[in-house]
């Protein structure tokens, strides 16, 4: 089936099934490796892409679903050179081990910075609870989105 | 083939190259796994070669490029592989003052180098011109003189990780990501059960289904190659294959590990006795990305995209697999998902490896997360009996300590490792008087090697929750007691620092609770206590940490830290939380809905680690204590805070609450 998608602010015209997770049609045919499998079923955080504001679990959403929606990913959080607030206090802090849940993470405090500017740490805490991570880099993540949350006051 | 024995590289070509336009490239076959070596090599290579950082590339474990290394196997052997690397980059930076003495005809004396040339009062020429054609070689002295710490740019510096930049645009490349020209995609067909013998196939409706390239099977490895990973993944599906159940058992064994006279009747005599049995369920590495390889094997030679500790290994292995001669295959190591120790990367690689050469073409292949449940191996079951008599001052007099567990490593019954990896930490680090201490390796169907720690974490949950216990039957406070038991200074020091930074000794608020815990885990020095609340329930909430740690000389307090903080935080999710459930060897969790590890909500408000290393002790390794003392801590904090005494991990509420129900 021919769709249109938009991502990162681009148009892609594609020909696959509507079925498809869009995050098969992001890693696959749009080279937008950024966003991760972990689980295929909404339990990791991974895959996660911003679809119209909200942060979303890409491996559940189908290709078709996306098509009617402007979609960010990891790749298209930076301007150019210049990385967001967020993205250089994860760098700062070192935020990061092994680094494999990043994007999902950054994805969803990118929305929660969107829609709370000066968010508390509970409110860190839930905004990123479907994002595991197995390095356990929780404390400097939180840390990290706090202190960018500051940065941008 | 090379072994541990294996001569270091000592020649300059093997360690540097620099290119015509004035990049370096420094060279090692240690790993990056997260840990930050990448980066601390790219500072000392720098500084030894007065170039800005930006224009070293430090070129890692690909096995075209660089020395025959054994693996990385903890910071403790990045540590030792600094000082070559440093004096490789000093002998470069002799070499390049010499040749340019005879370009300039100047004495060395009056040149020095800067930024990336070498430089007179007059004149300045680039590396890269100094090198054009002609490489730099030669044997690397020991005794190369350093440049002087005064004027080190980088080194000892904080500084972000090289790679932090690329995760945060999504531009690194992990296994995964690896996209070469005519790629196509596998996918495996599982057995019922692991060792499976595979009887028949019959795969003509998979043959037929769109994008399928090759059905490949060699012995009883089955899987399906397609143009996309879907196709592939519908393929094996449709594959209906016969296989025949062959029942697998780990090995087993009995291992001394001490045997000291006397024992039996000084335990027999105490004035005080005290016997415990306590039990950790197998767990899972769980990685967050599954395993995942790319394979391009061809007729002339092969290419392997892998996440590996050890890529010479892995290069043997494959070599093996696809019958060619170990120089024929070239292993890439990229960044990976952490692993923790486990091996099934391997695995992957075998199996994509396999998969390539049957289609003919490069694959990837990733495992789903089903299969990184079922097919990976586990940490093993351990079931641990302690019993110690105290004299009549309170001391130890006797020791005897039985660990019950499934082998901990690939290298199996090895008796030569067998007592540091299935029994590692199991003698503790205190004056116990006279042991006796024995490994008894039991069989076990599930699949189970390397994690995190190997057996040091549940030798000193036990361990470390039996120190509580017996400080308090012999109504000693646990901190005393232990430092009655210590006669190394450096553990004496952590463990005293420790209790000094969480105030251990003030009375927390009404449910809660501090816990102490130490060992030393492979030279390096670790003493943490964990604070945590007990509701009525039973509900545990972790509340704090605090660790100290001593590995000897410190390179980067803060990657220390973030190591120290992340292998608490693991531990304290599989202490809480974990257990993998398994029937018949095969494993019954499939998802993180029946495999819950900890989630952001269930973090500590801190973790506070102090890293106060010994400076004039070597470096040791950092990335497994931190989870070491972790779970004894936590056990210990819930004594403390409700006086349910869990033996038993994971520790769940209810748990707790039978411990707390009246009898
Ligand atoms: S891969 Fe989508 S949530 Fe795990
Ligand atoms: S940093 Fe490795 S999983 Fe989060």
């Amino acid at each position: 089936m021919r769709l249109t998608l938009h991502v990162n602010g681009a148009v892609h015209e594609i020909d696959v099934a509507p079925t498809l997770p869009l995050l098969a049609v992001l890693r696959d045919d749009l080279g937008l490796t950024g966003t991760r499998y972990g689980c295929g079923r909404g339990q990791c955080g991974a895959c996660y892409v911003i679809a119209d504001r909200r942060g979303v679990a890409s491996c559940l959403l189908t290709v078709e679903q996306a098509s009617r929606m402007e979609i960010t990913t990891v790749e298209g959080l930076a301007k150019g050179d210049s990385l967001t607030p967020l993205q250089q206090a994860f760098v700062d802090l070192d935020a990061m081990q092994c680094g494999y849940c990043t994007s999902g993470m950054l994805i969803s405090a990118t929305v929660l910075l969107a829609n709370e500017p000066v968010p508390d740490e509970t409110a860190v805490r839930d905004a990123l609870a479907g994002h595991l991570c197995r390095c356990g880099v929780y404390g400097r993540a939180i840390r990290a989105v706090l202190t960018a949350a500051e940065a941008s006051r | 083939m090379s072994g541990w024995g294996e001569e270091r590289p000592t020649d300059l070509a093997q360690r540097i190259r620099i290119d015509p336009d004035g990049t370096i490239e420094a060279f090692s076959g240690k790993i990056d796994f997260g840990q930050g070596i990448r980066t601390a090599f790219a500072q000392i290579v720098a500084d030894e070669l007065d170039v800005p950082i930006e224009r070293v590339r430090v070129v890692l474990g690909d096995t075209a490029r660089v020395p025959f290394d054994f693996g990385t196997f903890g910071s403790h052997s990045v540590a030792q592989e600094t000082p070559h690397l440093r004096r490789a980059a000093a002998f470069a930076r002799r070499q390049l003052l010499e040749r340019a003495s005879r370009k300039l005809g100047l004495p060395v004396e009056r040149l020095d180098t800067r930024e990336g040339s070498v430089v007179s009062d007059r004149s300045s020429i680039g590396y890269g011109e100094l090198v054009n054609g002609s490489p730099l070689a030669g044997p690397i002295p020991d005794d190369i003189p350093l440049m002087p710490t005064e004027r080190h740019r980088y080194s000892g510096r904080p500084m972000p990780r090289l790679e932090a930049r690329e995760i945060v645009t999504g531009r690194a490349t992990y296994v995964a990501d690896v996209r070469l020209a005519g790629m196509a995609r596998g996918a495996m067909v599982r057995p019922p059960a692991r060792g499976a013998k595979l009887r028949s196939v019959d795969d003509s409706a998979a043959r037929r289904m769109p994008g399928v390239i090759a059905i490949v099977r060699n012995g009883d490895v089955l899987g399906v190659v397609a143009e996309r990973d879907e196709q592939a993944r519908a393929a094996a599906a449709a594959v209906l294959a016969d296989w025949h159940a062959v029942p697998v058992e780990g090995p087993s064994a009995d291992v001394p590990m001490r045997r000291d006279a006397q024992t039996a009747a000084r335990l027999a005599g105490a004035a005080t006795r005290l016997e415990r049995t306590f039990v950790l369920p197998s767990i899972a590495n769980a990685p967050i990305g599954p395993s995942a390889a790319v394979a391009d094997v061809r007729a002339e030679g092969a290419t392997v995209y892998v996440g590996t500790h050890r890529p010479f290994g892995v290069r043997d292995q494959v070599a093996k697999a696809i019958g060619l001669a170990p120089e024929r295959v070239r292993v890439i190591p990229m960044i990976t998902s952490g692993t923790y120790g486990r091996n099934s990367q391997g695995d992957a690689t075998i199996e994509a490896a396999i998969l390539s050469k049957g289609a003919g073409r490069p694959v990837l292949l990733q495992w789903t997360r089903e299969e990184e449940f079922a097919w990976s191996p586990s940490r093993p079951e351990a079931v641990l009996e302690v019993r110690a008599g105290l004299g009549a001052d309170g001391r130890i007099v006797a020791w005897r300590y039985d660990e019950h567990t499934n082998v901990h490593t690939a290298a199996g019954l090895d008796p030569q490792v067998l007592g540091v990896t299935s029994g590692r930490n199991a003698i503790p680090p205190y004056a116990i008087g006279t042991a006796e201490v024995t490994l008894h390796i039991e069989p076990t169907r599930l699949r189970t090697a390397n994690f995190r720690s190997l057996a040091a974490a549940e030798n000193v949950f036990a361990i470390e929750s039996f120190m509580d216990e017996l400080a308090i039957a012999a109504k000693q406070d646990p901190l005393a007691f232990r430092l009655r038991h210590i006669d190394d200074q450096r553990f004496r020091r952590v463990v005293e620092r420790v209790a000094e930074r969480s105030a251990l000794a003030a009375a927390p608020p009404a449910r809660r609770g501090r816990g102490l815990a130490c060992t030393i885990y492979h030279g390096t020095y670790v003493a943490q206590v964990a604070e945590v609340e007990v509701a009525a329930s039973g509900a545990i909430r972790l509340l704090r940490f605090w660790c100290v740690v001593d590995p000897g000389q410190v390179l980067n307090p803060d990657g220390v830290r973030n190591q120290i903080e992340g292998g608490i935080q693991q531990s304290a999710s599989w202490t809480l939380l974990e257990e993998l459930r398994h029937r018949e060897g095969r494993v019954v969790a499939t998802g993180w809905d029946t495999y819950p590890i900890a989630t952001f909500r269930d973090a500590p408000e801190s973790i506070e680690v102090l890293v106060e290393g010994d400076e004039a002790a070597p470096p040791t390794g950092v990335g497994e204590p931190g989870a070491v003392p972790a779970a004894a801590a936590i056990a210990n904090a819930v004594y403390a805070a409700c006086g349910a005494r869990i033996r038993e991990l994971p520790i769940t509420r209810e748990r707790v609450r039978a411990a707390l129900a009246p009898r």
